[in-house]
C-alpha cells in the first residue's frame, strides 16, 4: 500500500531502557501509529507526491494528507522537538483529520494527560485553512490550559504545514504577489510621530475590559511594533548602536528585524520564553507561513530613541532569520493574551494587526 | 545636620592625622596643609547642603537594564564581580583565583588546570582590553597580589580563560593593558622587591635586601605568555599605559629598598618610573637580556635608557592618565599633593633634552592622603583622599596654570576611600556621569552584621558642578578597583550559550568507557534528565564524569552534585565540564541537579552505585 503507512509504523518506538539519551528522554516522548486514512477518512487510495499524498476515493481525488515534518521541521515545541503531525484536508481546504504522531511535550508536568492534548487537537477538524484560525480565535486552550508554548507551536505547525501543502497542491490559490519591492537604505532622522503617521510603526491598544478586567481609562496594553529593516525606521527607533548591532547579529544568514515595545500593565512577552525559549504571546503570519520567536533571537531594549517617543515598560528586538519571511510583503502581527474569567478561570484571546512597510521606506519602483 | 557633619568629620580628621603620624613613626608629615587651606577645603565640603543636585537617579526600574557594566575586583575573595551601574545590583561573580563551589570552579578538571592547586588570590585591578583608546569588550585582565598571577577573563562568557604565574616577582600589583592602537601588551608590577631568582639557587641573597629587585613585567595579551621583565632597584605598584602605545608607567614608593616601615618612608622623594616601549622592543631584538626563571629580563636600573625616573614627593600611589592623553596624575599618599606629569615632555626627557623633574607641570595640594585620581572628561580630576575621607574634584587646567588649590568641590565620604573611578574614565570616552568611591570602612552605615563589616561603595552623581552621593552600597571583601563600561561596548559581545565545540570532549553520545581501574562516564544533561539513570562503578575506581548541557534555551543551566563526594558544578547551555575522583565510599550516592532547570528539576537525579 502506501509509503506513508510504513513511515508511520516505523516511527513507533519501543521504549527500551538502555544507556542511550533518547531512551532517557522517552519518559516524556509519545508516539502514535496513525494511518493516513485516519486523517482523510473518505479516501481509500493514496498516491505519493512530493511532500504529500493525494487521497482518492475510487478515481476521484478527495483531498491530501501530509506530514508536518516535511513542511515546518523548524517549528519545535517546549521540549525542543518538532510536534510531528499527520494532517488531512479535503479539496475545499477543510481539515479532515489532525493526528499527532510524535511529541515530547512535558504536559504531564502541569497535570495534563495525553487525552487533553488529543482533545485540543480535535478542534482543528473542520477548520478551513483559507480562514483565520488562531489560539483565542476559533481554537480554545481550555483542554490544555497552561501549555501555551505547546499550543502556539502546534497551531503554527498545523496551519503552516497545511497551507503550504494547499498552495503546492493547488487546493489554495496563492495571493497575487505584488511587483517586487526593495527596502530603501536611505536614512533621514524622523521623529516618533512621523514614524507613526507614515505607518512605519503600528499600534495595538487593549483596554482592561478587553481582557476581563475592570474598565479603566489607561490601556491594559499599548503596544507598538515595526519592521526595522529600513534604516529610516530602525536607526530612528533603536539608535545607531543598537540598530547596527541588530544588523550585525543577523550576520551572514540575513533576515529581518522586528521591534516590539509596550507600556501598560499587560505584557506581550509573557513568561513562556523563560521556560521553553519560545514567546507564546505573539507571532507573525504571512501568507501560509507563521513565524514564532525564540529567546535566541531576542534582545531586550528599554527605550525608543526616536524623538518624542513615549517611555516603554517592555521592549525587544526580535530577529527573523527564516528565509520564507518577505519584509516587503504584508504580514499580520498576532497577539495572544490570557483573559481572566471569574476569579480563577483563564482563557486566551487573540488580537491582530496587519503591517506592511510603507512605500516611503522602499525603493521607488522602476 | 551640618553640625553633625562637622563633628564627625572633625573626629575623623583628627583620627586620620594621628593615625598617619603613629604609622609613620619617625617621619611626621612635613607638608600638611596650612590652616588656611584646611579651612578653605572644609568650607567647600560643608557647603553642599544647599547645592544643586546633578539630578540623576540610580533607580533602574524592574525589567529595565543598567546603562553601564561595572567590573569590580573582589580583593582577597579572589574573584571579580559584575555590577549594574547605577543600580549597583550585583549581577555576577566570576571566580578567578579562588574556589567557587557554586559554579564548581576549583572542583572541575577544567578549572583545576587553570588554578594548578592555588586557590588563594587577591584581586586588585580589573581593566578591559582596548582598541584605539576605548574598550573593545573582549577581555578583562586582573592581578593576584597574593600569588603573583595575572588572569584573563573572556568577556563573551565572562569566565576566566587563562592564568599566568609570574616568576621573579612578588606582590603583583597595578596591572594595565595597552590602550593604543590595541591591547597587545599588558603590564604588571612587583610591589615587593625580592631576590631574583627567588629560589634556592639564590639563597645567598635571601637576607640581603640591597640585592632585592622590583620587576615591571610585560605580558602578551593574546597568548598570556611573558614577553619580558624590566628589572629595577625600586618597587613598582600602580601602573598605567599612555594613549599612544609608547609608554607604560608606574609609581614607586620604595626606591629605598627598605624592608621596614621606617625604611620605606626614608626618602622625601620617590618616583614615577616610565618605560620606553620602542627601546624595550629594540633591546629584546638585540638580545640584551638575561634569561632568569625562563623569562627574558632586561636591566632597567638607573643608567638604563629603557626607563625614566621622574621624582615625585614621598610614597606616591596611583598613576592615572587624563582621557585626552595629555597628563598623568600621581597621587601623593604621604604627600598632600598630586603631581601632574605632561606626557608630551617625556620624549624630551628620554632624549636628555630636559631633566626628568621638568615633566612635572603642576603639583596642587589636594588634601591629606591622596590615593587615586579619575576624570570626568570635562577637564576635571577627582582624587580620592584617604585620611581626610573625601573625594576632591579639581580642575586640571587651573592646576597647570599654577593654582595650588584648583578645587571645584570637596565631598565627605563614608569612610576612608581607597580607589575612585568614574564611568569610562580610563578611556578617551570618559563621560562624567557617575563616580564610585570605593570606601574601605563602612562602620555605622549598614545594619550591624557582626565584627566583619562590609565595605561601602558610594555612588556619586558626577554630572553637576558638585559631587552628590546618591547611594551607599555594601560590598563583601574587598573591592580595590573598578571600571565602569558603557553597556553598548559589552552587551553585543556577551553570549547566552557556549559553543559546544569549545570543549574537545563535549558529549554527543552517552557512553561509559571502562579501562582497567578507570571509568569514564560521558553524559548529557537535558532538562529534566541526565543521560543515564544509573552508573555502576567498583570501589577504588578512578571515575571521570564529562557532562554536556544539551539545552539550548537561554538561562537553562544544570547542576551536578554527587552526594557524599564533595563534588558540585554547573554546566550552562552547550557547556561541558568534567570531574575526576576516586570512588572510595561504597553505597548508593544520588547525583542530582543543583541548579534549578525545569518543573521536574527535583526529579533530575540519578544513582551512582559504588559496588564492593
Amino acid at each position: 500500500m502506501t509509503g506513508l503507512a510504513s513511515v508511520v509504523v516505523s516511527l513507533v518506538l519501543v521504549l527500551v531502557f538502555s544507556f542511550d539519551a533518547r531512551a532517557q528522554g522517552s519518559f516524556l516522548e509519545h508516539r502514535y501509529p496513525y494511518t493516513p486514512n485516519e486523517a482523510l477518512p473518505g479516501a481509500d487510495r493514496f498516491v505519493k507526491k512530493q511532500g504529500y499524498w493525494e487521497g482518492y476515493k475510487g478515481n476521484k481525488m478527495v483531498g491530501v494528507v501530509l506530514l508536518s515534518k516535511d513542511w515546518t521541521p523548524n517549528l519545535v515545541g517546549y521540549a525542543g522537538k518538532h510536534l510531528e503531525t499527520l494532517i488531512g484536508m479535503d479539496m475545499a481546504g477543510n481539515l479532515t483529520g489532525v493526528k499527532v504522531i510524535f511529541h515530547a511535550e512535558p504536559i504531564v508536568m502541569i497535570g495534563l494527560k495525553e487525552d487533553n492534548y488529543k482533545t485540543f487537537i480535535r478542534q482543528y477538524v473542520g477548520k478551513n485553512v483559507k480562514e483565520r484560525v488562531a489560539i483565542g480565535s476559533g481554537i480554545s486552550m481550555d483542554a490544555i490550559t497552561g501549555a501555551t508554548v505547546t499550543a502556539v507551536v502546534q497551531n503554527s505547525i498545523i496551519l503552516g504545514s497545511a497551507r503550504r501543502t494547499a498552495l503546492k497542491s493547488g487546493l489554495l490559490q496563492a495571493r497575487k504577489t505584488e511587483a517586487p519591492r526593495k527596502v530603501s537604505q536611505a536614512f533621514t532622522a524622523q521623529s516618533w510621530k512621523t514614524l507613526l503617521d507614515k505607518g512605519a510603526v503600528q499600534r495595538i491598544t487593549i483596554k482592561p475590559e478587553g481582557v476581563g478586567l475592570k474598565a479603566e481609562a489607561q490601556p491594559y496594553l499599548d503596544l507598538y511594533f515595526a519592521l526595522a529593516d529600513p534604516p529610516a525606521v530602525g536607526r530612528n527607533l533603536l539608535g545607531a548602536n543598537a540598530y547596527e548591532q541588530a544588523k550585525a547579529a543577523l550576520g551572514k544568514r540575513g533576515g529581518s528585524i522586528l521591534v516590539v515595545v509596550s507600556s501598560g500593565p499587560g505584557s506581550f512577552k509573557g513568561t513562556g520564553f523563560v521556560r521553553g525559549g519560545i514567546f507564546d504571546r505573539f507571532h507573525l503570519e504571512q501568507e501560509a507561513k507563521s513565524f514564532i520567536f525564540r529567546d535566541v533571537d531576542y534582545t531586550l531594549i528599554s527605550e525608543i530613541k526616536a524623538a518624542g517617543a513615549p517611555p516603554i515598560r517592555e521592549g525587544g528586538i526580535f530577529l527573523i532569520h527564516n528565509k520564507d519571511f518577505d519584509p516587503a510583503d504584508r504580514f499580520a502581527f498576532n497577539l495572544v493574551l490570557p483573559v481572566r474569567v471569574g476569579t480563577t478561570g483563564k482563557e486566551v484571546k487573540s488580537f491582530e494587526q496587519t503591517y506592511r512597510i510603507p512605500d516611503a521606506y522602499m525603493e521607488k519602483a522602476r | 545636620m551640618s553640625k553633625k557633619r562637622f563633628n564627625r568629620r572633625d573626629f575623623l580628621k583628627t583620627l586620620g592625622i594621628t593615625g598617619a603620624a603613629a604609622g609613620a613613626g619617625l617621619v611626621l608629615p612635613r607638608t600638611i596643609l596650612s590652616e588656611h587651606a584646611q579651612k578653605q577645603i572644609f568650607e567647600a565640603s560643608t557647603a553642599h547642603a544647599a547645592e544643586k543636585n546633578g539630578g540623576q537617579s540610580y533607580d533602574v526600574k524592574p525589567g529595565q537594564l543598567d546603562p553601564y557594566y561595572g567590573f569590580w575586583s573582589g580583593g582577597h575573595s579572589g574573584e571579580v564581580r559584575i555590577m549594574g551601574v547605577p543600580s549597583m545590583r550585583q549581577l555576577h561573580r566570576i571566580p578567578v583565583f579562588c574556589m567557587d563551589v557554586g559554579s564548581g570552579y576549583g572542583i572541575t578538571n577544567e578549572s583545576k588546570k587553570l588554578l594548578k592547586g592555588t586557590f588563594v588570590g587577591d584581586t586588585h585591578h580589573v581593566h578591559g582590553s582596548y582598541v584605539n583608546g576605548t574598550y573593545d569588550g573582549k577581555w578583562l585582565f586582573v592581578n593576584d597580589k597574593g600569588n603573583n598571577r595575572v588572569a584573563r577573563i573572556r568577556m563573551d562568557y565572562m569566565e576566566t580563560d587563562a592564568i599566568v604565574n609570574i616568576p621573579n616577582a612578588q606582590g603583583m600589583h597595578g596591572t594595565f593593558p595597552q590602550r593604543y592602537p590595541k591591547t597587545e601588551w599588558v603590564v604588571t608590577n612587583t610591589e615587593f622587591q625580592v631576590p631574583v631568582p627567588n629560589d634556592a639557587s639564590n639563597k645567598a641573597n635571601f637576607n640581603k635586601p640591597q640585592n632585592y629587585y622590583g620587576m615591571h613585567t610585560i605580558l602578551d595579551a593574546a597568548t598570556m605568555g611573558i614577553v619580558c621583565q624590566i628589572m629595577l632597584d625600586e618597587n613598582v605598584d600602580l601602573a598605567a599605559c599612555d594613549y599612544q602605545g609608547k609608554y607604560s608607567m608606574s609609581t614607586s614608593y620604595n626606591p629605598e629598598k627598605g624592608v621596614t616601615l621606617a625604611e620605606y618612608l626614608a626618602a622625601d622623594s620617590d618616583y614615577l618610573i616610565v618605560f620606553h616601549w620602542e627601546r624595550i622592543r629594540a633591546a629584546l631584538k638585540a638580545g640584551k637580556y638575561k634569561t632568569i626563571s625562563g623569562v627574558r629580563v632586561l636591566d632597567g636600573r638607573k643608567g638604563s635608557d629603557l626607563t625614566l625616573r621622574i621624582p615625585v614627593p614621598k610614597n606616591p600611589h596611583g598613576i592615572n592618565i587624563s582621557p585626552d592623553g595629555k597628563y598623568g596624575v600621581c597621587s601623593g599618599k604621604v604627600s598632600p599633593t598630586c603631581s601632574v606629569v605632561e606626557l608630551a615632555k617625556i620624549d624630551e626627557a628620554f632624549a636628555g633634552k630636559i631633566k626628568p623633574e621638568k615633566c612635572v607641570v603642576a603639583q596642587p595640594e589636594i588634601g591629606l592622603g591622596p590615593l587615586h585620581t579619575t576624570f570626568d572628561g570635562r577637564g576635571n580630576a577627582i582624587t580620592s583622599v584617604f585620611i581626610d575621607s573625601t573625594n576632591v574634584k579639581w580642575n586640571l587646567d587651573r592646576a597647570v596654570k599654577g593654582e595650588k588649590k584648583p578645587h571645584v568641590h570637596v565631598l565627605d565620604i563614608s569612610y576612608q576611600v581607597g580607589h575612585i573611578m568614574a564611568t569610562m574614565a580610563e578611556t578617551k570616552e570618559a563621560d562624567g556621569k557617575w563616580l564610585v568611591s570605593l570606601n574601605k570602612i563602612s562602620k555605622d552605615r549598614f545594619l550591624n552584621v557582626g565584627p566583619l563589616k562590609p565595605e561601602n561603595e558610594q555612588l556619586i552623581d558626577l554630572t553637576g558642578e558638585k559631587l552628590v552621593i546618591v547611594k551607599d552600597e555594601p560590598a563583601y571583601i574587598e573591592p580595590h578597583d573598578v571600571i565602569m563600561v558603557r553597556r553598548d561596548l559589552v552587551e553585543s559581545k556577551v553570549k547566552h550559550r557556549y559553543n559546544m565545540a569549545d570543549h574537545p570532549m563535549a558529549v554527543h553520545k552517552n557512553e561509559i568507557v571502562r579501562k582497567g581501574n578507570d571509568v569514564i562516564v560521558r553524559m548529557t544533561a537535558n532538562a529534566p534528565v541526565y543521560g543515564f539513570q544509573e552508573v555502576k562503578v567498583k570501589k577504588g575506581n578512578k571515575v571521570t564524569f564529562y557532562v554536556t548541557n544539551h539545552d539550548e534555551i537561554t538561562d537553562l543551566s544544570h547542576g551536578f552534585n554527587i552526594s557524599n563526594y564533595n563534588v558540585n558544578f554547573v554546566v550552562s547551555p552547550y557547556q561541558t565540564k568534567s570531574v575526576t575522583f576516586t570512588a572510595d565510599k561504597p553505597g548508593v550516592h544520588w547525583i542530582y541537579c543543583t541548579n534549578f532547570c525545569h518543573a521536574l528539576h527535583l526529579e533530575m537525579r540519578m544513582r551512582l552505585i559504588v559496588e564492593v
